[in-house]
């Protein structure tokens, strides 16, 4: 199960299909694109597996949930953990 | 009253003494400096700045002055000082002018933030700004120093002031600085335009000032909105190009080039992310400054 880190404070701005997000807690800017962005802007809804993320942004970005993109996805997730934008609840 | 309005002796006499109170733009600076470089330059480069009314008031207090060490008797240098705090090492006496210029671009870009700062040049035409940022031998200032010799509005060479209020741009209009190729390039450009004596061996190599058009000194209150965002390139040799860029990645850029876009925070951000929604942002290369000219003439307004 993921999250927005606890700790994040995230401001958004986006430009066709790329996106910025600067986190107030850090106080770093990050350049995000799409994938990354839509993943932690349904995380901000509400924490979520890898598999309803898989089913919302297949949906999002009309393309299949399969398992590409869902290594896709686990590793955008990890990415963006190192950034400490968000953080991994399953334990 | 202009700095002009002064002979060069009542000049020297007042930095030497009580301190001349320049206006540049929003800010007044109080200089004291007996080094002659110092009230020359002055008085060729600010000939048309004001003085500011002489109530006691200035935002900072600058001087210029020999070091008290023996040194000066075989390799003379220069010291600036900021309300009596020395921020840098002594640099030759030689340099003094250029350090005065590098000391007030210090003293605005680390404590003014009331704007958001970025090393960037601005310029003006029919109230729409260009703003042009300024990565290591970017060529921003031949590229500043062109246009404002082919009627563009200096609002400043190296510093973008934009407000915190509505992102207006707050012109800091000051001398332009050359270095280098740079210097030859702009007297062969515009041989009417009047340049201080290089001063050779400083941390930017060969250094030398263009004075601002006495037009956009005089028009240092009118603020103008920004329309564009042009990332120069000088290429000895390279064609003429202008290639749009995605604002995303401009974003990045601008803040690379921002000052003070950190210490603002979330504010910051804001107001970076309303600069770049304003404008059309592009890669620029040049190589020759007729050419560059003609581009900039036919940049259209944005599509808001």
């Amino acid at each position: 199960m993921w999250q927005v880190a606890k700790n994040a404070s995230l401001h958004f701005h986006s430009w066709n299909d790329e996106f910025v997000v600067y986190n107030s807690a850090s106080g770093d800017t990050h350049l995000l694109g799409m994938l990354a962005a839509q993943s932690v802007i349904r995380l901000q809804d509400a924490p979520s597996n890898i598999s309803d993320l898989l089913d919302t942004i297949s949906q999002l970005l009309q393309i299949q949930p399969d398992d590409e993109l869902k290594e896709m996805i686990e590793k955008t997730l990890i990415d963006l953990s190192c950034l400490g934008i968000v953080e991994n609840i399953t334990h | 009253m202009n700095v002009s309005d002064l002979n060069h002796s009542e000049l020297r006499s007042l930095l030497k003494s009580t301190g001349l109170t320049l206006q540049t733009g929003p800010f007044i600076t109080h200089i004291q400096s007996s080094i002659s470089s110092v009230s020359e330059n002055i008085a060729l480069l600010y000939a048309d700045h004001a003085l500011a009314e002489d109530n006691g008031f200035a935002d900072f207090h600058v001087q210029l002055a020999p070091p008290g060490n023996l040194r000066h008797w075989f390799r003379p240098q220069v010291l600036f000082s900021f309300d009596n705090r020395i921020p840098f090492k002594p640099l030759p006496l030689d340099q003094a002018f250029p350090m005065l210029e590098w000391g007030m671009n210090w003293c605005v870009s680390g404590h003014s933030h009331q704007y958001l700062i970025l090393h960037a040049a601005v310029l003006e035409m029919q109230g729409r700004a260009v703003i042009l940022p300024a990565p290591p031998g970017s060529g921003k200032s031949t590229l500043c120093a062109a246009l404002a010799n082919r009627g563009w509005r200096l609002l400043s060479d190296e510093l973008t002031l934009i407000s915190k209020a509505g992102g207006a741009l707050v012109p800091l209009c000051r001398p332009v600085s050359l270095k280098n190729q740079s210097i030859q390039v702009i007297r062969n450009f515009e041989p009417t335009a009047v340049l201080s004596r290089a001063v050779r061996d400083t941390v930017k190599g060969t250094v030398a000032h263009m004075k601002p058009p006495a037009t956009s000194v005089a028009q240092s209150q009118l603020t103008a909105m920004p329309a564009w965002i042009v990332f120069p390139k000088y290429q000895a040799g390279a064609e003429t190009q202008l290639a749009m860029q995605p604002k995303s990645r401009a974003f990045m850029q601008m803040i690379e080039n921002a000052f003070n876009y950190s210490l603002l925070g979330a504010q910051g951000f804001h107001m970076m992310t309303d600069l770049i929604d304003r404008c059309d942002c592009y890669d620029f290369t040049y190589s020759n400054l007729d050419e560059a000219i003609a581009v900039f003439a036919d940049l259209t307004p944005p599509a808001i």
